[in-house]
């Protein structure tokens, strides 16, 4: 990418971050009450199926088990984060859940639980690859989040050929 | 659960003086001869030191109490109980994640056992650099040998795991010199969850070592109780405030944060700062503490970690065995410390979480590599930050809520170094086997062959975020120095400008060590304590 261009997109994902930070007031918080809010769950939901896609069962039903499954992990595991990082993670899914901090933040146009895996997967390396700070960070935390909190539970762990630990 | 002794449990049913958290309510007012904020590897030794002298002393400890029979192995419960921020801890552009213990024994309940003696080559820089005279060699040895005879630092005799081995048998391929790792084990069951809390009570951390035995000198443990501030008056400490840390899962982000009234006031005559890196300026900055010399907070050091994984034919199952037995000091040995960034060479222990987050990507390539699992080695190099004007470390700064945030920028200089260790452990890890190496970095690819990969990383952009880099060694920010412009601790411990105030803690290195610091805190604080225990009590004492 022209250093240029590279320029001009930093400088208009910072504008569009200003704009909806500023109404992040009237944004539903991605926290309430210490753990995933409405809004916070249907991020969470639509990024588990794209970052865990090969790795959640295929069966459909199975699927939406261990989708909750990783919410209920992603709950416990936002209970115990320090307050300033809780308070930095509602903001972030309270952008990210609203329309206009969906398309301009994360790039996605079509509603989180509507998004195709595709959809959501090219969004992520979006942010990933991002020259903007702000949104590298929040792909960092919602793919470590996701992927920590999914196999924080042993009934993950067949997966990975894990036995667990040894008895003793 | 382990259904072994706990010698914690038998401690507190003997009526150890243990108050905080489910321990019962600390009193609003305490006094004592020395209260020491931390309960790690400088907390530790220390307060065996002061109860020996026979001085009533007051450890504070912002984590739990927890011991073997609470230690399953599980990460899912031990990064929330035992580690800072939930072993989710990172530099403020968060770049970096940071960890460290936060619990009775502080890290050195979590750690992975590695034992060095700091190495001359660092000393030498201090002495010559940051006018520490007395920190030589000989005059550390005998402090450094009792520390060893006192938590059982021996050379590791029991063959490596598959993971270490790896590492072992590539460096010998290539002509690298590698070596066994002492370890701080009494009877150790070659587990590899010393990282999650020994269950077996073998690793001979501060938890059951030097903590215990000043409890047994009628020593006080608060726990679950954290060290907000000094109070400060004509150069001197006249209080210690804490409060209750307790965290109740029913209580809101919001809720928490407003939780900060100080309720326990801790009068002493003399007051130790071991809370451990980032969170020792923290306090003095919390207390307006003299910092003429703009020194307090800076030269914060991390030996930024970069990592290689890679996947072999054969099992290695990273998680089972001693971690980190074999290493490599090749390339902070053969080059200047004031040169080019060196670094040191382990294999890390593997387990489910950390695996599954540091694992890049997502959707198949991902899955092929979590599948991969027991197949998986890791290598890491450990980056000897603070010897050059390109790696001042970072600054240990204050946020609205009064916690502490470390701003660490990785400059070029460091990440230079990060492109070299990548590149050292992917050839080691080709040498040794590997069907596929994978250096960890949002760019990169896995990479079948030596040639394919040294290309690559040749041209990846070294940025950070890019890069994953950890750390679990975090030093400095109240740095000794042999002038107070120079740091905030003198060579004796004792803080430049508040006379009843001593630091003693990893927060005190002037650089990084170039080593695993536990035993490099050991051994200095065990003679600055000793220094202590003399002064305050007039009494001669020794750890071993």
């Amino acid at each position: 990418m022209q250093r240029r261009t590279l320029l001009k997109l930093s400088a208009a994902s910072a504008a569009v971050l200003i704009v909806a930070g500023g109404a992040a007031a009237l944004l539903q918080p991605g926290l309430k009450g210490g753990v995933l809010s409405d809004a916070g769950r249907e991020v969470f939901s639509a990024v588990g199926r794209a970052v865990l896609d090969k790795t959640l069962p295929a069966d459909d039903g199975a699927r939406q088990v261990a989708l909750q499954g990783l919410l209920t992990r992603v709950d416990i595991l936002v209970q115990s984060l320090a307050p300033h990082a809780q308070a930095e993670l509602s903001q972030l899914l309270a952008l990210l859940a609203s329309a206009a901090g969906r398309r301009a933040f994360a790039g996605l146009s079509q509603p989180w639980p509507e998004a195709s895996i595709a959809d959501i997967q090219h969004a992520l390396q979006d942010m990933r690859l991002s020259a903007l700070a702000l949104r590298q960070q929040a792909y960092a935390a919602l793919h470590d989040i996701t992927a920590g909190a999914y196999f924080s539970d042993s009934s993950s762990w067949p997966l990975l050929g894990y036995p667990g630990p040894l008895k003793i | 659960m382990s259904q072994l002794k706990d010698p914690i449990r038998e401690g507190l049913a003997r009526g150890w003086k243990v108050m905080g958290g489910p321990h019962g309510p600390v009193p609003e007012k305490i006094t004592c001869d020395v209260a020491i904020v931390g309960s790690g590897a400088g907390a530790g030794v220390t307060a065996e030191l002061l109860a020996k002298a026979g001085l009533q002393v007051v450890i504070i400890e912002e984590g739990p109490l927890k011991s073997s029979s609470d230690f399953n192995q599980k990460e899912s419960e031990a990064y929330p109980s035992l580690y800072q921020e939930s072993a989710a801890r990172k530099t403020e552009d968060k770049a970096i994640n940071i960890l460290q213990g936060r619990c009775v024994g502080g890290s050195t309940t979590v750690n992975w056992t590695s034992s060095f003696r700091t190495p001359a080559s660092t000393l030498k820089y201090w002495q010559d650099k940051f006018g520490l005279s007395g920190y030589s060699v000989e005059a550390l040895a005998p402090y450094f040998a009792q520390a060893e005879q006192r938590l059982n630092i021996t050379p590791w005799l029991v063959p490596p795991n598959e993971n270490n081995d790896l590492l072992r048998r590539g460096a010998a391929k290539l002509g690298i010199p590698a070596s066994a790792i002492s370890r701080n084990v009494k009877g150790c069951w070659n587990l590899g969850s010393c990282g999650l809390g020994c269950p077996t009570n073998a690793k001979q951390s501060m938890l059951v070592t030097t903590i215990p035995a000043a409890l047994d000198m009628g020593a006080q443990l608060l726990v679950e109780t954290r060290a907000e501030s000094f109070e400060l008056a004509n150069g001197k400490v006249t209080a210690l405030l804490c409060r209750s840390s307790r965290s109740s899962k029913k209580k809101t982000a919001l809720a928490q944060m407003g939780n900060g009234q100080v309720a326990i006031k801790i009068v002493a005559k003399h007051y130790v700062l071991a809370g451990g890196a980032i969170n020792s300026p923290a306090v003095l900055l919390r207390s307006g503490a003299p910092d003429p010399h703009g020194v307090l907070g800076a030269r914060t050091f991390l030996h930024p970690v970069v990592m290689s994984s890679s996947v072999f034919e054969q099992k290695v199952e990273a998680w089972s065995g001693a971690p980190q037995t074999i290493y490599s000091d090749h390339f902070l040995d053969t080059q200047a410390i004031d040169g080019p960034i060196g670094y040191k060479l382990e294999a890390p222990p593997l387990h489910p979480v950390i695996f599954a987050s540091t694992v890049p990507g997502f959707g198949q390539g991902q899955h092929d590599l979590l599948k991969s699992f027991p197949h998986n080695h890791t290598l890491l190099a450990l980056l000897r930050d603070g010897f050059h004007d390109e790696s001042r470390g970072g600054q240990v700064k204050l946020r609205g809520d009064s916690s502490a945030v470390l701003d660490y920028p990785l400059t070029p200089y460091v990440m230079e170094g990060g492109r070299r260790a990548l590149l050292s452990m992917m050839e080691i890890q080709f040498a040794a086997g590997a069907r596929q190496v994978l250096p960890l970095h949002e760019l990169a690819q896995p990479y079948t062959s030596w040639a394919q990969a040294r290309d690559a990383v040749n041209v990846l952009p070294l940025k950070p975020m890019l890069t994953r880099v950890v750390s679990a060694h975090v030093m400095g920010g109240c740095g000794l120095a042999g002038n107070e412009r120079q740091g905030v601790t003198r060579p004796d411990g004792v803080h430049w400008q508040l006379e009843n105030l001593s630091i003693h803690d990893g927060s005190l290195f002037p650089t990084s060590i170039g080593a695993n610091p536990q035993l490099s805190i050991y051994g200095a604080v065990n003679r600055l304590a000793q220094g202590l225990a003399k002064k305050l009590a007039g009494r001669d004492v020794t750890l071993a």
